[in-house]
């Protein structure tokens, strides 16, 4: 008797958490000069949290800061803003991924009163792409923190080694690949990409822009009905199967970096945002040695994604004030140039042309990777993935057809059929 | 059940004081009366925390199962069961099922054998035996969390020990995590590697306090070795063979820590266990009502299991 009462106990301890979790919490909002702030772990948290002293020091608020690994820090997030909580005042957001989902639920705390009547804050001084990305419902839902995009980086030593010339298109690229995989007998791996479902569409989007197409036809149906669409999931799949590493379908960003940082891979398709990791002589046995290209040109020419990430201010904050003082700091001309020693790619225009930041980019290296940015910024596209409410969900609908024709699960028509089908319920969401 | 709703005997003592007084040699039959004026108090703060922390939360969340709550914290209120046949519509949810049992039934058959070999050496009184024991508990007192990251490294597979020495003697590399048919095994040796000690533990301390007269008597019938052990030693351990395999049961069938560190449950869903399916569920698609759906199913699954162990345990004692 006692043993069934045990394990009956043990079973209902079970959905607890859970149910804690989508409690309407309160949550102390604390002093009125206290703020929270949850970050995703990056370049840009990186580089701002030593300066945040300086903000506490000049405006008097203090600052709580909590830094997460990416999912910990959605889920965390996540977890914060469905059950009301004032706990968290600030946090790092990406709208293109959760901008709709969140906007819808109410999550973000429109910043537009707090930007037009602060004096020094120069909203024009953002690219109106930038802006627009940030906005949603013609509400700014969030500041920009960076501007980020995928390109390719390159080990100069390998491909001098191999003799062989770094590829400048799509069609180049897998033969570039297979003429590394020959010359090194197998023992490099020829390109480091993602296979990781709910990242890939990062990476996967570009090939799609450059071959013409879009997630999406105009109608707002999923655009993957076509032979078109077919060839491009076959593209990445043959790169990632036949010339990515070993155990790709589980990889994103960090694996990525690892492996071409410590010089097994001889080709990075990444964010911009990498150079920080892989070019830091610290961490890297390839530092100085990185050649950036920007990514290969398809049919309609190179397309790659661009990305802002954001920090946006809870409306279930009871301290906006304070918040709004931070994300004027943290977002402000000054800010953001001292952020570019961080290797931080600066949104303002005012910031990106000022001669103090220009000047340091000094080396091969940085001087490739600031054009391929800047072509970045020129001629990517900012739709990560499908654009909707439902958008997390839909680019594990896109990863998870793509990966498994990277396992040989599927092929490339079939993933086409499954991704048409799998995204038409999602953003049939976005009407409603 | 029975012996708890026993009357005190015939003498009862001062009200609120029952128990304190009574015959030595019945003193162990008697209980504190339930109904007794002066002890309901005292047990109330008992009752009401269970009812907060572990009632209140299994029905708020029967609730979310069968009504619509949206992410913004708004309920659209009262669904009936769709949210239950959405899920037993969806293909993910049976695969789901398929992985977590597979998981639950080769975890516990491995680290039940290989926990009572080794719960048997642990019992044997030989020098550093305590030592030995001490260092066995580290893997299950370690937090799942550093046990998944340092195994992620472990496997991975270019850069990873595990393959470095399987190549050092010869074998090639294994992809341990990106490859579907492989990953749920990984996941598993892992799972095996923290929990075994903590079996076998549990077993040498049930070893350890069996009596010694059946197994004297059996070997003056002539048994030994092998037969001692599987005839008279097997039967005379299986109440606390059942609690160790029961615990491990009900963290089994619910098995999520180490899985959301290493794979998140890919690649392609290969290790998308029930709980991990709940958990994106609710936290990265943001459908609180099907994530609740799921940890019902959950519930229910480790009340099923938990229930036939005890049952096939009741039967075992008749």
């Amino acid at each position: 008797m006692r043993q069934k009462m045990l394990s009956a106990g043990f079973a209902l301890a079970l959905v607890g958490g859970l149910a804690v979790g989508c409690g309407d919490g309160g949550g102390s909002g604390g002093d009125a000069n206290e703020i929270s702030i949850v970050m995703s772990n990056h370049p840009w948290q990186k580089a701002i949290e030593p300066l945040i002293g300086e903000f506490e020091k000049s405006s008097g608020v203090k600052v709580n800061v909590q830094t997460f690994a990416e999912q910990q820090a959605r889920d965390k997030i996540s977890l914060t803003l469905q059950s009301r909580s004032s706990s968290m005042d600030v946090f790092m957001t990406l709208p293109s991924r959760e901008g709709l989902q969140f906007a819808k639920a109410g999550y973000y705390a429109p910043l537009d009163d707090y930007m037009s009547k602060s004096g020094s804050y120069d909203v024009a001084d953002f690219p109106a792409a930038v802006k627009t990305g940030m906005t949603v419902q013609d509400k700014t839902i969030a500041a920009p923190v960076n501007v980020e995009g995928v390109v390719l980086f390159y080990n100069k030593d390998l491909f001098a080694q191999y003799g062989v010339t770094p590829p400048k298109t799509l069609d180049e690229l897998p033969t570039v690949a297979a003429e590394i995989k020959r010359k090194s007998a197998g023992k490099v791996t020829p390109i480091a990409l993602r296979g990781q479902s709910a990242a890939l569409p990062f990476t996967f989007g570009p090939f799609l822009h450059s071959q013409g197409l879009e997630w999406t036809k105009p109608d707002g149906t999923p655009n993957f009905d076509t032979p078109a669409a077919a060839d491009v999931i076959n593209r990445y799949a043959t790169l990632a199967r036949d010339f990515g590493p070993p155990g790709v379908a589980n990889n994103t960003f960090t694996q990525s970096s690892a492996l071409f940082a410590a010089g097994n891979a001889a080709m990075e398709l990444e964010s911009s945002n990498e150079i920080g990791s892989v070019n830091d002589p610290k961490t890297s046995k390839v530092s100085g040695k990185i050649g950036v290209l920007d990514f290969p040109a398809g049919s309609a020419g190179s397309k790659s994604t661009v990305l802002n990430w954001g920090i946006a201010m809870s409306s279930y904050s009871k301290n906006k004030d304070a918040a709004w003082k931070f994300i004027e700091w943290a977002t402000g001309k000054a800010t953001q140039l001292k952020l570019t020693e961080g290797g931080i790619a600066p949104p303002r225009t005012s910031v990106a042309q000022d001669k103090s930041y220009t000047d340091t980019l000094n080396t091969d290296t940085l001087k490739e990777w600031a054009a391929a940015l800047a072509n970045v910024q020129t001629s990517g596209s900012t739709e990560v993935g499908p654009v909707g409410v439902a958008a997390p969900e839909m680019r594990k609908v896109v990863g998870e057809a793509v990966g498994k024709v990277i396992l040989g699960q599927s092929d490339a028509d079939t993933a086409a059929k499954e991704i048409q089908t799998g995204l038409t319920p999602l953003l049939a969401k976005n009407a409603g | 059940m029975g012996d708890l709703m026993t009357k005190p005997s015939a003498t009862p003592g001062p009200v609120g004081a029952g128990p304190a007084v009574g015959t030595p040699p019945r003193r162990r039959r008697r209980r504190v009366d339930p109904t007794a004026r002066g002890v309901l108090p005292f047990a109330l703060p008992a009752v009401l925390a269970t009812a907060v922390l572990v009632l209140v939360p299994i029905g708020y969340t029967i609730w979310l199962s069968v009504s619509d709550r949206q992410a913004d914290g708004t309920n659209s209120g009262f669904l009936g069961l769709a949210n239950y046949a959405e899920m037993f519509d969806s293909p993910q949810f049976w695969s789901s099922l398929k992985i977590t049992l597979f998981l639950f039934v080769v975890c516990l058959l491995l680290e039940t054998v290989l926990g009572l070999a080794l719960g048997y050496v642990m019992s044997l009184d030989v020098p550093g035996q305590r030592i030995f024991q001490g260092m066995m508990l580290i893997p299950a007192i370690t937090a799942s969390v550093a046990v998944g990251l340092v195994w992620l490294l472990i496997m991975d597979p270019t850069l990873g020990a595990a393959n470095q020495i399987l190549g050092a003697v010869g074998i090639d590399p294994v992809v341990w995590l990106g490859d579907p048919d492989v990953a749920p095994w990984a996941i598993a040796l892992v799972d095996i590697w923290q929990w075994t000690p903590f079996m076998a533990l549990i077993i040498s301390a049930g070893i350890r306090s069996l009596p010694e007269e059946p197994f004297e008597a059996a070997a003056l019938d002539g048994a030994s070795g092998w037969r001692l052990a599987w005839n008279v030693g097997l039967p005379l351990l299986r109440p606390v063979l059942t609690v160790a395999m029961l615990l491990r049961t009900v963290d089994l069938v619910r098995f999520f820590d180490t899985i959301y560190i290493m794979t998140q449950g890919g690649p392609v869903n290969s290790t998308n266990t029930l709980n991990v399916y709940g958990y994106n569920a609710g936290f990265v698609d943001n459908q609180p009502s099907y994530a609740a759906t799921l940890q019902i199913a959950l519930l229910a699954l480790v009340i099923m299991i938990a229930g036939l162990f005890t049952w096939f345990r009741q039967r075992a004692a008749r």
